[in-house]
């Protein structure tokens, strides 16, 4: 019996090892044949539908779709019941942008992807690099007229257009008015006078700021933008990676010595904890990506804060009140798509329905800006937040763009920034090691490289 | 002649029949379990490279690498700091979590609890939870904010006391214990029951008491079980990934290469490169454990 037990275990063992090898490639059977370009990258022409022939067009984005916005699918109504030859089916992905990114990987390879999709403006040099996206330079030549033009290039890589920009996410600074008020302060417009300001609302328990180490990739990025810094550059041909210069180091002193004295808090953006600093009164000002105003204070709602914030230009980092690209995105057609021409034509109209887009709290990429929304004046003292946005979009540093790869700088530059959060490592590691990953990860994709 | 040349035709008959059975298992097995290997084995020779300039040219072609995959797979010190991990992790995991399943069976199979039905059920139950759902269910435990208990403990060198660099191998090790105890404890009480109970009686006519009993009959007897126990605890063990995978949201200074399966994930999602480098990581991680399971049953059965 004895014998039989460990036959059957060796067997199991064996069993189990043979599972193991095929964990992590539960996808393969649907990727391209080894040795031949994928078949999601043969460029199939597309071919406009004839006359009197139904389309339908899949789209696929994250849009919040909360509480008193415009949802996206009654939007779509609209021109579904204009077009009834182009019907357009949107879904909503609920998740992170991360994952979004690994369905419609795995969706091109598999030659089922949406036409149009919803990506950030860091992805856009990478998935182009993966060979995920149509060239519709053709089409977005006839449809970029009412776009902002620095918002149109980033949705350009190397000369070929990929899709239409949706929303800008500039850095700006929110903050409790009351609460400074109170404390005898006022919106910093420079380095000095923010420290000066978290100093002294710091003596009274509350934070002026916070530190947020899981957004630490696009955040502390677009505040180097803000400094000045020009991270990835074209020159002869070849990228020329400059993350942790002076201008990189000005961010990373500035939080550093914040950090050292203990006058802003730290917390990750994206769980409980920061919404309860805000609910408790602790947090009372923060360096937001503009799509965040949109959400950010609803948890104020129903509490004495609700109605005391207002939103301000990022103080000046040095290089004259500039900021930096936090985020935002732009609908792309995607590798496989059929039908091109449709796409594009709603893309265009999508994209410029303003008013209901200003309600899912999108800074739009359009010239032309939008009311602000009703709860917007509620939550922000009637304040006119979309004017204050919109300047916000057009100091945007036009030097910062990024290099394919990205979203592998953000991963080290995320645990680095938790370390620096702990105590347990300098600011300056974050931008060392965005350094580091941006190299290693251009070499390895073989593309051309000035460092070392 | 005319005998034999029934027999034959019978027994091609049976082996038709035979097979016909046996069909619905091989096509699955080939197709959900051997193709996927084979795909992954072949893919792990090829890689997708980008063409030339700033971008690579947006049309990135498969090409064949040889070895290359593996060599770079074998040679990435991530890999081995990540098996380092796992190592650690299993080292303590393991026999706490084998002993405390063989307590709960021997519990379960003693004279001490009449009903071992719905105890049996209990125990096991978390098994029944998927894994992942587990994973999220301890984070929440983890963070001080929602925590019902970790809110009370300090911080550990500035990060919460249940996710500091420290602590984090523990918060894992806790959530696979709960998980795979009691499913475990079902294979030793599988083990237990069918130990012939006239041994039992024998050695109480021979004057043992229940504690000698189980020292000396019940413990021995359940030895191969034990050895297929710690086996699938090893190759687990190698395959960590929920656990690392969802603390990672929440404690966010945990690398992506932190255990070896974690970093086939991320290669897979690297910029370049395609499924080969992430195939051959996991055929290489398949082969290490494949050899420290080999080496276990042999040390056991030279024990033995």
């Amino acid at each position: 019996m004895k014998k039989a037990m460990t036959k059957s275990v060796a067997l199991l063992a064996v069993a189990t090892l043979g599972l193991s090898a095929c964990a992590g490639s539960g996808s393969d059977t649907t990727s391209p044949k080894a040795g031949e370009s994928s078949p999601a990258m043969s460029e199939k022409a597309s071919e406009p539908a004839k006359t009197g022939e139904k389309v339908e067009i899949q789209y696929i984005h994250r849009l919040p779709d909360g509480k008193d916005m415009t949802p996206v699918q009654k939007i779509v109504d609209k021109w579904n019941a204009e077009h009834p030859n182009i019907q357009v089916k949107p879904t909503k992905f609920d998740g992170k942008a991360n994952e979004l990114i690994t369905k419609l990987q795995q969706d091109v390879q598999a030659g089922s992807a949406a036409c149009l999709a919803q990506v950030g403006y860091g992805e856009v040099p990478e998935l182009f690099v993966k060979g995920m996206f149509e060239d519709v330079t053709a089409e977005v030549e006839k449809y970029k007229e009412p776009f902002a033009d620095g918002a149109v290039a980033l949705m350009t890589v190397g000369g070929k257009a990929v899709g239409l920009p949706q929303d800008v996410g500039p850095l700006i600074y929110m903050y409790n008015t009351a609460e400074f008020e109170k404390l005898g302060i006022k919106a910093p417009t420079t380095l000095d006078e923010f420290k000066a300001a978290a100093a002294k609302a710091a003596a009274q328990g509350k934070y002026i700021a916070a530190f947020t180490p899981d957004e630490a990739g696009y955040w502390l990025s677009a505040q180097a933008a803000a400094a000045g810094a020009a991270w990835y550059k074209a020159e002869n041909d070849q990228w020329v990676v400059a993350a942790n210069d002076d201008k990189s180091k000005v961010v990373a002193d500035f939080w550093q010595e914040n950090l050292d004295k203990k006058q802003v808090l730290v917390t990750p953006r994206w769980n409980e904890s920061f919404d309860k600093a805000l609910t408790g009164g602790q947090l009372i000002g923060h360096f937001a990506a503009a799509w965040e105003v949109g959400f950010a204070l609803d948890v104020l709602d129903g509490t004495p804060y609700e109605g005391q914030w207002r939103v301000a230009q990022l103080p000046d980092f040095g290089a004259g009140m500039k900021t930096g690209p936090d985020g935002g995105s732009g609908v792309a057609v995607m590798k496989g798509c059929k039908h091109k021409a449709e796409a594009m034509e709603f893309n265009a109209w999508f994209n410029t329905q303003i008013e209901d887009l200003a309600t899912q709290g999108l800074v739009v990429a359009t010239k032309q800006a939008p009311k602000n929304p009703e709860k917007w004046l509620r939550q922000f003292g009637k304040q006119d937040v979309q004017s204050e946005l919109a300047k916000a979009a057009t100091a945007m540093n036009p030097d910062f763009v990024y290099a394919p790869g990205f979203s592998s700088v953000v991963t080290p530059m995320v645990e680095a920034a938790t370390k620096a959060g702990a105590g347990s490592a300098k600011v300056a590691d974050i931008f060392t090691a965005a350094q580091d990953a941006s190299v290693k990860t251009l070499k390895a994709a073989g593309l051309p490289v000035a460092n070392g | 002649m005319a005998g034999k040349k029934r027999t034959s035709r019978q027994a091609r008959h049976q082996a038709v029949t035979g097979w016909a059975f046996a069909l619905p298992f091989f096509l699955l097995f080939i197709v959900v379990f051997m193709a996927p290997i084979a795909v992954s084995v072949y893919k792990a020779f090829y890689k997708l490279q980008a063409g030339g300039g700033l971008y690579g040219g947006g049309e990135p072609t498969n090409q064949f690498v040889g070895f290359q995959n593996f060599v770079d797979a074998a040679s990435n010190p991530g890999f081995w700091t990540g098996m380092l991990h796992v190592i650690a992790f299993g080292a303590f995991q393991i026999p706490i979590m084998i002993l405390g399943a063989l307590a709960l069976a021997l519990l379960l199979d003693s004279f001490l609890i009449r009903r071992p039905g719905p105890w049996r059920l209990l125990f096991f139950l978390p098994y029944a939870v998927p894994g992942l759902i587990a994973a999220i269910m301890w984070g929440y435990m983890y963070i001080p904010e929602i925590s019902p208990f970790a809110g009370n403990l300090p911080q550990l060198d500035g990060h919460p006391f249940f996710l500091a660099p420290s602590t984090i191998l523990f918060s894992m090790a806790n959530m696979t214990t709960w998980t795979f105890m009691g499913y475990n404890m079902l294979i030793f009480l599988a083990a237990l029951q069918s130990i012939p109970h006239d041994l039992y009686e024998a050695a109480r006519i021979d004057g043992a008491t229940g504690w000698q009993i189980t020292t000396k009959i019940k413990i021995p007897m359940v030895r191969g079980a034990a050895l297929l126990a710690v086996l699938l605890s090893i190759i687990g063990t190698i395959q960590l990934f929920n656990e690392p995978t969802v603390l990672r949201s929440i404690a966010t200074w945990i690398p992506a290469d932190y255990t070896p399966m974690t970093l086939t994930y991320d290669t897979l999602y690297q910029l370049s490169g395609g499924h080969g480098p992430a195939s051959a990581t996991s055929i290489l991680m398949a082969l290490i454990a494949g050899v420290l399971a080999v080496v276990y049953f042999l040390a056991q059965r030279k024990v033995d």
